[in-house]
C-alpha cells in the first residue's frame, strides 16, 4: 500500500513544491491544501487530547496517556526553569504545551504517505500538505508567539514606556545608547522571521528530500525513502522543541528583565540565611519600589 | 556571453549556492557538537546542557536553510 503511494512520485521527476496549492474556493478565500490538513490535524488533536485529559489519573496507568503526560511535564519543567518567578511562569505553561503538541502533531502527521503526492485533486495538485510546511502557517505561529511575548512583557513591566526603556542600556539621551537601543528593537523584530522560516524550511526540505529519494528509488521507493522518513521523524520532534524553547526564552528574558521589583523568594532567602541582611533588603526593596 | 549561451548558468549558480551555503553551517554545527563533547568529557555534569547546545544548532542551521531557500529565486 505504501509502495503504491510512493511510486506515484516516480513518474516524472521528484515533485518539489515550495508553495501550497489551492484545493477549493470558499467565498473569496482560497483554501490551500496546507490549511486543509492543518484543520484535520487540529480536529484530531482536539479529539485525542480531550479524551486523554479525561483519562488522566493520579496513578499513571501507562499507555498513550502517560506519553502525553511526559511531554506536558517536559515543557512545564522547561518553562518553570526559564522564569525567575515561578508564579508568573505557570501562567504561560498552557500556551507553550499547546504550541509544542500542535507543531509536533503537524510535523509527524505530515510524514504520512497520504500527504504530498499520495492523494491528488482533479488539478493534479497534492490534496494534503503539512501545515508547518507552509510559510503562511509558520508565520502565523511566529506572529502569534511574538504578540504574546510583547503583550506579556509590556504587562509585566507595567506600561509601554517602561518596556521600551529596557532596550536602552544607559540613558536614551546619549546618542550611542540611543542607536544601540534602536538596533536592539529591530533585532527583536527579526525573531518573527527567524522562528517561522526555520520551521518552514526544515519541514519543506524534509518533504523535498523524501520526494527526491522516493524518485531515485523508483520501484524500491519505500526502501530508499524510509531512512529519510525516520530521520525526518527526529527532525520534526527537534524542530517542535526548538520552536517552543526559543519562544520560551524570548518570553522569559523579557519578563525576567522587566520584573524590576524584588521577588518575595529572594527576601525569604535572605531572611533565612542571616538576620543581619534583612534591613538592607528591606531598604533595597523600598528604594527600588 | 559565449559561456552563458553554451551552458545553463543557473544550474552552476544553484550548485555554488548550495555548496558554499552549506559549508558555513557544517563547520558551525561541527564546532558546537565538538565543543559540547569536550565540555562533557571534562565535566560529565555538563551533559544536561544538550538542549541549550541544540538551540545554537538551530541558529546556525538557519543560515544553511536560507542558502537552500534562495536557490528557488535563481532562474
Amino acid at each position: 500500500m505504501i509502495g503504491g503511494f510512493f511510486s506515484l512520485l516516480a513518474d516524472s521527476g521528484p515533485s518539489v513544491h515550495i508553495a501550497p496549492a489551492e484545493v477549493f474556493q470558499w467565498g473569496n478565500f482560497s483554501i490551500t491544501n496546507s490549511i486543509l490538513y492543518g484543520w484535520i490535524c487540529s480536529v484530531v488533536l482536539i479529539i485525542l487530547f480531550s479524551a486523554v485529559a479525561r483519562r488522566v489519573t493520579v496513578k499513571p496507568k501507562g499507555g498513550f496517556v502517560q506519553i502525553v503526560e511526559i511531554g506536558v511535564d517536559f515543557i512545564e519543567n522547561t518553562v518553570m526553569g526559564a522564569f525567575d518567578d515561578k508564579q508568573v511562569g505557570r501562567r504561560y505553561v498552557p500556551f507553550f504545551v499547546t504550541l509544542f503538541f500542535f507543531i509536533l502533531f503537524n510535523n509527524w502527521l505530515g510524514l504520512l504517505p497520504i500527504v504530498g503526492e499520495g492523494l491528488q485533486t482533479h488539478n493534479g495538485a497534492p490534496l494534503f500538505r503539512p501545515f508547518t510546511g507552509d510559510l503562511d502557517g509558520t508565520a502565523a505561529m511566529g506572529v502569534l508567539t511574538m504578540v504574546l511575548v510583547y503583550g506579556a512583557s509590556i504587562k509585566e513591566s507595567g506600561g509601554l514606556f517602561k518596556y521600551l526603556r529596557h532596550f536602552f542600556v544607559g540613558s536614551p539621551k546619549n546618542p550611542l545608547f540611543f542607536v544601540i537601543g534602536l538596533l536592539e528593537m529591530f533585532t527583536d523584530l527579526t525573531r518573527v522571521i527567524s522562528l517561522s522560516l526555520r520551521l518552514f524550511l526544515n519541514i519543506t526540505i524534509g518533504e523535498i528530500v523524501i520526494a527526491v529519494f522516493a524518485y531515485l528509488g523508483h520501484v524500491a521507493a519505500p526502501i530508499t525513502a524510509l531512512p529519510f522518513t525516520l530521520l525526518e521523524f527526529l527532525v520534526a520532534a527537534l524542530q517542535a522543541y526548538i520552536f517552543v524553547i526559543l519562544s520560551i526564552m524570548y518570553l522569559a528574558i523579557a519578563v525576567n528583565h522587566s520584573s524590576a521589583h524584588p521577588e518575595e523568594e529572594s527576601a525569604e532567602d535572605a531572611q533565612g540565611l542571616t538576620d543581619g541582611t534583612l534591613p538592607e533588603t528591606m531598604e533595597l526593596k523600598a528604594g527600588k519600589a | 556571453m559565449v559561456i552563458a549561451d553554451a551552458v545553463n548558468t543557473a544550474i552552476i549558480g544553484k550548485g555554488l549556492m548550495i555548496g558554499g551555503g552549506f559549508i558555513g553551517p557544517g563547520i558551525g554545527i561541527g564546532l558546537i557538537g565538538g565543543n559540547y563533547l569536550q565540555a562533557v568529557g571534562r565535566n560529565p555534569e555538563a551533559a544536561k546542557f544538550l538542549g541549550q547546545a541544540l538551540i545554537f544548532v538551530a541558529i546556525v542551521e538557519l543560515f544553511g536553510l536560507l542558502a537552500f531557500a534562495s536557490i528557488f529565486i535563481v532562474k
